[in-house]
């Protein structure tokens, strides 16, 4: 237990709004180990996002404990960086100084965030952008500038809202492999939500899955590492192995219609 | 948490009653000259006296008279010129110096000089509203006009729509948003050119009504005098302009450009 | 090419002029309620060469101008902090609806009554008349911003002050200016209205005067001077924040 990132236990959250209460999930419990790759796949509205933002420290949990290296989470911070599916970064920085925003907050030196944006910039495939504004870019590169700002502020866990929801089928193949190389290399502790099988398993360590609202966990599978330098597509498709859990998964999932 | 709703009704109603409590306290402590600085109670009494007469019907009357011819000839003129110019671009070019121009100096500016063409009066508080929604208006149609894709026009015309056709079923609803703030914004502007001018220019009205509470020194018909501006003037946003624009805007799924002002 | 463009901006006010002169001439109209525009034009080189245009116009420009430094000290931090909280928006937003709905003007009597025929008078409503807007506009350009980005910005880290200035500042400057604006355009109207009855310096003071003594030609100068300033100050004031911020954000949409 002592060893785990994030702890999970007993968790439920009901909202309070002016049209009384709503449950948004089911009661979660779940464990995420240091440096493994966590996705969570479910019908929309059954209470991923809220689990994240527990997670992420922007909600209190109505019942149940959260912890994140066996302490409890007061509220959001450094250690844990959040991607969200609606673009978060700032339309008025620019790609460079987006994602040197929390290097910026940090307080290092204007050398040290430099070098950290230029890697990164190089990492997402950014490079000739560093000057762009937001509005002039794609909504895929939007959401790589998104992913870099959060991985160049370090945090030991990253956690993630369906970030290429929005992006389209093509670019998003890319913007996966680029995630799974950017994990492979940095070793990241990384909670991933999404709808998609296929992005689940491709990306995972481990794929949880939830019930349709008020969302709970019925099943976890496993998914075997084949490279240290993280998956690609081609490989992907081409295992035998990827294709069970596949339909595994899907089967679960499919159960869960609305 | 029916606590909280009971809370979240009630909000609204806390910066007044703050005010309310201040302003009592403020008089009970400093007990000012009522002729300065009405009571609470002062002003309740005012507001009953008023109510009583016959004085406050025929000022809010006249008010109400001029504001709707005022805007009433602005809005329609407003929106015919702004449509021809909106659909002719040298016309709009030619006038957009001249509207720009105009704009700057609509209302009370215009007060010394026309004050010598219209006598004191309703002819003068009717001209200067005129004059402050007219430019609004034409501003914002002819920007609406042009902003209507011209894909939408082009979709309906090769439905064999006339040109004609096309104008009032594409052009005007696509406006419209557009119209109407320029109506809003202007009847906010109008409003005010109207208070002022039956400041000084006019006999009746609202206006006069809180200049005559100037001249006898009573603050109280001042300040209720005020409040009942601010009532008249929350009256025709919620219950004129608001469904007005929920019934067009919303319910063509349009999206009112703004609603802040 | 840039001649033609400004002829084409002067052309429109030619048309007019002559329009004028037309009028003027051809149906006879008295001098006590429409001047030639050569009689402008003279009592235009007069105020100008006795100082006087420049006095009156340099004090309604001091007026707005204390005016806006003002109002954007007290408007723009209530702002944020109304529209940062949601139970504080829900509380003043009808509040400050119903005050908009109160033209600064309609206080001035009050006004006078308070602080006599003075400049303070002038200042208090034109106070008033900006704040509103611009206490409004800020509240709702703060709540228009997406949560998101703050929410971003907490778990990179970031403190109250950091918010304020990386995300609430830039992300409220839309609606900022649209209130500003706003706000200057019902002020300056305020600050004209207010100097024709306090009868202490100003634009408004000038052609209100010149009424008295029927002096059309110097009411026509103080109106023409009068839109150009505004013309002046907005475009001095808003189209600089609106090129060099909102149109290079793409946030300039409408
Ligand atoms: N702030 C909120 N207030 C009230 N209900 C909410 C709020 N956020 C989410 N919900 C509700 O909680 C449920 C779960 O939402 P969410 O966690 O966003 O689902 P998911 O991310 O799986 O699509 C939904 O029914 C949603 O309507
Ligand atoms: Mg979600």
């Amino acid at each position: 237990m002592a060893t785990d990132k994030i702890a999970v236990s007993g968790f439920r959250h009901v909202f309070q709004t002016e049209a009384g209460p709503v449950q948004a999930t089911g009661t979660i419990d779940l464990t995420i180990q240091p440096g493994e790759f966590v996705t969570l796949v479910g019908p929309s509205g059954c209470g991923k996002t809220t689990l994240l933002k527990a997670i992420a420290g922007f909600i209190q949990p109505s019942e149940g404990t959260i912890l994140c290296d066996g302490k409890p989470i007061k509220g959001p911070g450094r250690d844990r960086g959040v991607v969200f599916q609606e673009l978060a970064i700032l339309p008025w920085r620019t790609v460079r100084r987006n994602i040197g925003h929390g290097l910026e907050i940090a307080g290092a030196s204007k050398a040290e965030r430099d070098k950290t944006v230029a890697r990164l910039i190089d990492l997402m495939s950014l490079t000739g952008f560093e000057d762009r504004y937001p509005h002039e870019l794609s909504g895929g590169m939007k959401q790589r500038v998104a992913v870099a700002r959060t991985w160049a502020a370090d945090p030991e866990i990253i956690l993630m809202d369906e970030p290429f929801a929005a992006v389209d089928a093509m670019t998003r193949l890319t913007l996966q492999e680029e995630l799974a190389r950017l994990c492979a290399a940095t070793g990241k502790t990384v909670f991933f939500i999404t709808h998609s099988v296929e992005e689940a398993i491709f990306l995972a360590d481990r794929v949880l899955v939830m019930t349709r609202r008020p969302g709970t966990i019925k099943a976890e599978l496993a998914v075997p590492r084949r490279n240290a330098g993280g998956r690609d597509w081609d490989s992907f498709t081409a295992d035998p192995e990827m294709r069970d859990i596949a339909e595994k998964v899907m089967h679960l999932v499919h159960a869960e219609r609305v | 948490m029916t606590v909280n709703r009971i809370v979240w009704r009630l909000l609204p109603a806390a910066p007044p009653a703050v005010l309310l409590l201040a302003w009592s306290i403020y008089w009970a402590i400093e007990q000012p000259p009522p002729s300065v600085m009405p009571s609470v109670v002062g002003v309740i009494a005012t507001f009953g006296e008023l109510a009583l007469g016959d004085r406050l019907g025929a000022d809010i009357l006249a008010s109400l008279g001029r504001l709707l011819g005022g805007a009433a000839c602005g809005i329609v003129t407003g929106t015919i010129a702004g449509f021809v110019a909106g659909l002719h671009r040298p016309i709009a070019a030619f006038l957009t110096p001249l509207v720009v121009f105009f704009n700057a100096i609509s209302g009370i500016v215009w007060l010394p000089l026309v004050i010598g063409w219209f006598g004191v009066g309703s002819a003068l508080a009717i001209f200067l509203i005129w004059n402050s929604v007219f430019f609004i208006v034409f501003q914002n149609t002819v920007l609406g006009v042009q902003l209507v894709p011209e894909v939408l026009e082009y979709g309906v015309r090769t439905l064999g729509a006339s040109r004609w056709e096309s104008i009032r079923s594409v052009t005007l609803p696509g406006a419209l948003p557009y119209i109407l703030t320029g109506i809003r914004s202007g009847l906010g502007f109008g409003w005010r050119a109207l208070i002022a001018a039956e400041l000084v220019g006019a006999t009746t009205g609202l206006g006069q009504l809180i200049f005559s509470g100037a001249e006898y020194h009573r603050a109280d018909i001042i300040v209720a005098g005020c409040l009942i501006i601010g009532a008249i003037a929350m009256a025709m946003d919620r219950w004129l302009l608001l469904p007005i624009e929920r019934r067009t805007v919303q319910r063509w799924g349009l999206i009112a450009p703004d609603r802040s002002r | 090419m840039r001649l033609l463009r400004e002829l084409r901006i002067l052309l429109p006010f030619i048309v007019l002029i002559a329009l004028w002169w037309a009028i003027k001439v051809g149906a006879q109209v008295s001098d006590t309620m429409l001047v030639a525009p050569p009689a402008v034009w003279d009592a235009f080189v007069h105020l100008v060469t006795h100082g006087i245009l420049a006095e009156y116009a340099a004090s309604s420009l001091y007026l707005i101008g204390v005016a806006a430094l003002i109002s954007f000290g007290i408007g723009v931090p209530l702002g944020f902090a109304v529209g940062a909280n949601r139970y504080a928006a829900r509380a003043l937003e009808p509040f400050l609806r119903f005050f908009q709905g109160i033209s600064g003007i309609a206080w001035l009597p009050l006004a006078i009554l308070w602080f006599g025929f003075t400049h303070t008078t002038t200042l208090v409503i034109v106070i008033y008349t900006l704040v509103v807007p611009i206490v409004f506009n800020t509240m709702v350009g703060v709540r228009a911003i997406p949560e998101n980005y703050v929410l971003a910005l907490q778990s990179l880290g970031a403190g109250r002050l950091r918010i304020v200035r990386d995300v609430y500042l830039p992300g409220a400057l839309p609606s900022i200016v649209v209130g500003t604006r706003l706000g200057m355009g019902y002020g300056w109207r305020a600050l004209i209205a207010s100097e024709m009855l306090v009868r202490q310096g100003g634009l408004g003071d000038l052609i209100f005067g010149a009424r008295t003594f029927n002096q059309i030609d110097r009411i026509m100068v103080g109106m023409i001077a009068i839109g150009c300033l505004y013309i002046v100050v907005d475009r001095l004031l808003v189209q600089p924040v609106e090129s060099m911020t909102l149109a290079r954000w793409g946030l300039l949409r409408q």
